[in-house]
C-alpha cells in the first residue's frame, strides 16, 4: 500500500453514465485482481473507493458509475490532473493451479474487478466463462471486455442477451451439470448472495467481491464492517482489509 | 526542537494519532514516517468484547463525517494477548484508550494495563456512540471527577489522559473536575454529536461528527480549558493540515491529535512537524514548549502557570 499521486493519463464517456479512468501507474507494489485504489475527489472528505478494473505497467484502470456527487465530480476530471490516491489495497481473488475452470459472474459496475481477474486468469490459459448481467444493453461495457473469453450475457430488460437476471443463466449451466472448479463474482448483494447459494449447493468454491461506505480504507477504522461467520455466530470485519474478496461462505448471508 | 512532555510522558513529536482511526497500531502503513508521530492511542477498549454498532458507521456530512462504529473491539484480554506485545515492540509511545460502564469496570482495565507495562492510558468518557440515551460521564462535573478519582487511585504511576466531550455547557469546569482529580492530561475534543437525513434511504443517520468544520470548536475549548488548568492538552478536532495544528498549540495546546483528516490527508503528519518547526524558526523561539498557548493571554486571576511543557 501506498500514498501517491497520479496523473490521470486518459478518461473516456462510456455509455450509461460510466466512465473509465486511467491513471499512470507507478506503485511499486503490482496491484492484483479483486484489490482497490482509495481516490481523493476534491472537495470531498473522504476518499472514494474503487475497484481496479485493469492494470499493465504503465496504467491502472478503475471503471465507475456516476451515482452521486463525489463520482459526478470525478466524471469531471481531465487527462493531466493529478488525483492523490492510496492503494492498491484489500485482499485480491485467491487464484490456484488446480482451478482450471473459473465462472465469472458480474451484475452492472460490480464487473469492474472481474475484468481484472479475466485478463489475469485469461493470460494463465484458464477456461473461464463470464456470466455478465446489467440492466440493459447500454449497461453492458463492451469496451472492457477482453478479448478470447467466452460470454453470457442478459439484460433486465432482454435488451441484450438473455433476458432476466445473470444467476438464471448461471444456474441453467450449473444444473445442466456444467460445473466449474471456482466460481468468482462482483456485483449487488442479491446477486452475490444467490451465487454463494448455487456454490453451496454445487460443492464448488466460490468468492465474491463486497462494496461498503469507507473512510480509511487501511483497516484503521472499522467504519466498513461487514458480517462474516464465526463458530458461534458471526463478527464484524473489515470489508477495506480483511475484504474486499470474501469466501462465499464466510459472508453471513442469513444476517441480511 | 519538537519534543514535548505530556505529563511524564516525552514524545518526540507533538503528533499524536488518536484513538478510532489508527486500530491498535498493529497496521503497517508504509506511506507514515513513523519518526514524525510523537504517540498513538489505540481504538478504545472496553472490559468486554464489543460488536459496534449496526451499518451505517460512515456519513460523509458538509465537509466532515459521521461515524458511529460503537466501540467494536475484542475486549481488554484479547488486545492484552494479541495486540499489545506488537504495539510494545515497535517502539512507537502507545497510550491506550479504554471505556467503561463504571468505576469498577475502568480501574479493572487500569490494573491489567499497569501489569503490562503501559504507561499512559486515555480515559474516554466522550464518545457518542454507545448509550445514546443515557449522559456521558464527561457531561457531568461530578462523574467526571468521581471516575478519574478512582481510577487515579489505582494507576501508580501511569498517566492518565482524560478525553472531554464538546456536547457541554462549559467544557473548562469538566477539565477542571478532571485536573482535580488527577487526570495528568486532557484530550480536547471528542467528536460533536451529529444527525445526517437520509432522504432517499428513508432514514436518520446519528453518530459523531469530525473533520475540518469542528476545528473552531475544538479551537475555543482548547482556549478556554487552557486559561482554567495546569496539566498539558492535546488538541484535536478538524486538523487537515498542518497550520491547524500550529492554530490549537498557539492556542493552548501541547500536543496535537490527528483525527479523520488524516483519512483525506496521509502526509498530515509529515505537515503539521514542518509547519509547526517553521513558526519555531521564523519567531526565533528555541522549542515547541515556548509556543504552546503564545497566543493565549491566561486571566490576572487565573492559578496557571505560564511556561508550559
Amino acid at each position: 500500500m501506498e500514498s501517491k499521486n497520479l496523473k490521470i493519463k486518459g478518461i473516456e464517456d462510456l455509455s450509461a453514465g460510466h466512465w473509465l479512468l486511467e491513471l499512470e501507474n507507478s506503485f511499486s507494489e503490482k496491484p492484483m485482481p479483486g484489490q482497490f485504489i482509495h481516490i481523493k475527489v476534491a472537495p470531498f472528505f473522504l476518499r472514494r473507493p474503487f475497484s481496479i478494473a485493469g492494470c499493465d505497467r504503465d496504467k491502472v484502470t478503475i471503471l465507475f458509475r456516476v451515482a452521486g456527487e463525489g463520482s459526478q465530480v470525478l466524471s469531471h476530471a481531465r487527462k493531466g490532473d493529478v488525483l492523490s490516491v492510496i492503494g492498491p489495497l484489500g485482499t485480491p481473488f485467491p487464484l490456484r493451479k488446480r482451478w482450471k475452470k473459473a465462472f465469472l459472474v458480474a451484475g452492472g459496475t460490480g464487473a469492474a474487478p472481474l475484468f481484472f481477474l479475466s485478463g489475469e486468469l485469461a493470460g494463465q490459459k484458464k477456461d473461464i466463462l463470464f456470466f455478465y448481467g446489467a440492466r440493459d444493453k447500454s449497461n453492458i461495457m463492451f469496451r472492457m471486455l477482453p478479448a478470447g473469453i467466452d460470454f453470457i450475457f442478459s439484460t433486465d430488460d432482454g435488451s441484450y442477451g438473455e433476458k432476466g437476471l445473470i444467476t438464471g443463466a448461471l444456474d441453467s449451466c450449473l444444473k445442466g451439470g456444467f460445473l466449474p472448479d471456482v466460481i468468482y463474482a462482483g456485483g449487488p448483494r442479491g446477486l452475490l448472495k444467490e451465487v454463494a447459494g448455487f456454490a453451496e449447493k454445487f460443492c464448488i468454491p466460490a468468492f465474491v467481491s463486497l462494496e461498503n461506505r469507507m473512510a480509511c480504507g487501511t483497516g484503521l477504522c472499522y467504519g466498513c464492517v461487514t458480517k462474516i461467520r464465526t463458530r458461534e455466530g458471526w463478527e464484524y470485519k473489515r470489508v477495506c482489509k480483511d475484504g474486499p474478496v470474501f469466501s462465499a461462505s464466510d459472508v453471513a448471508w442469513e444476517e441480511d | 526542537m519538537l519534543r514535548v512532555k505530556i505529563g511524564g510522558l516525552a514524545l518526540k513529536s507533538p503528533v499524536i494519532m488518536m484513538s478510532g482511526i489508527f486500530s491498535y497500531g498493529e497496521i503497517d502503513l508504509k506511506y507514515l514516517d513513523y519518526s514524525q508521530i510523537g504517540a498513538v492511542v489505540t481504538k478504545t477498549i472496553t472490559l468486554e468484547p464489543k460488536e459496534g454498532n449496526p451499518q451505517p458507521r460512515i456519513w460523509e456530512a458538509g465537509s466532515g463525517m459521521l461515524n458511529s462504529i460503537g466501540l467494536q473491539n475484542p475486549g481488554i484480554s484479547a488486545f492484552v494477548s494479541r495486540h499489545l506485545p506488537g504495539i510494545m515492540e515497535r517502539g512507537v509511545t502507545t497510550i491506550v484508550s479504554i471505556s467503561g460502564q463504571d468505576s469498577g469496570e475502568v480501574v479493572r482495565m487500569i490494573e491489567i494495563l499497569l501489569r503490562e507495562g503501559v504507561k499512559a492510558v486515555e480515559i474516554n468518557l466522550s464518545c457518542p456512540n454507545v448509550h445514546r440515551d443515557k449522559p456521558m460521564v464527561s457531561q457531568s462535573a461530578e462523574m467526571t471527577y468521581r471516575l478519574i478519582k478512582d481510577s487515579k487511585s489505582a494507576s501508580g504511576n501511569m498517566l492518565l489522559i482524560a478525553k472531554l466531550s464538546p456536547n457541554v455547557t462549559d467544557i473548562a469546569e469538566i477539565a477542571v473536575a478532571a485536573e482535580q482529580a488527577g487526570a495528568g492530561a486532557l484530550s480536547l475534543i471528542n467528536t460533536v454529536k451529529g444527525l445526517c437525513v437520509d432522504i432517499e434511504g428513508r432514514r436518520i443517520v446519528e453518530g459523531g461528527y469530525s473533520g475540518p468544520p469542528i476545528k473552531p470548536v475544538g479551537l475555543k475549548a482548547v482556549y478556554e480549558v487552557f486559561r482554567k488548568v495546569k496539566v498539558p492538552l492535546i488538541g484535536i478536532g478538524g486538523i487537515e493540515k498542518g497550520r491547524d495544528a500550529l492554530e490549537y498549540i498557539l492556542a493552548g495546546a501541547s500536543a496535537v491529535g490527528v483525527g479523520s483528516g488524516f483519512f483525506s490527508n496521509p502526509g498530515l503528519p509529515g505537515e503539521i512537524c514542518s509547519a509547526v518547526k517553521d513558526f519555531i524558526l521564523a519567531n526565533k523561539f528555541k522549542s515547541i514548549r515556548y509556543i504552546a498557548g503564545l497566543f493565549n493571554e491566561k486571566e490576572e486571576n487565573s492559578s496557571g502557570k505560564k511556561k508550559r511543557n
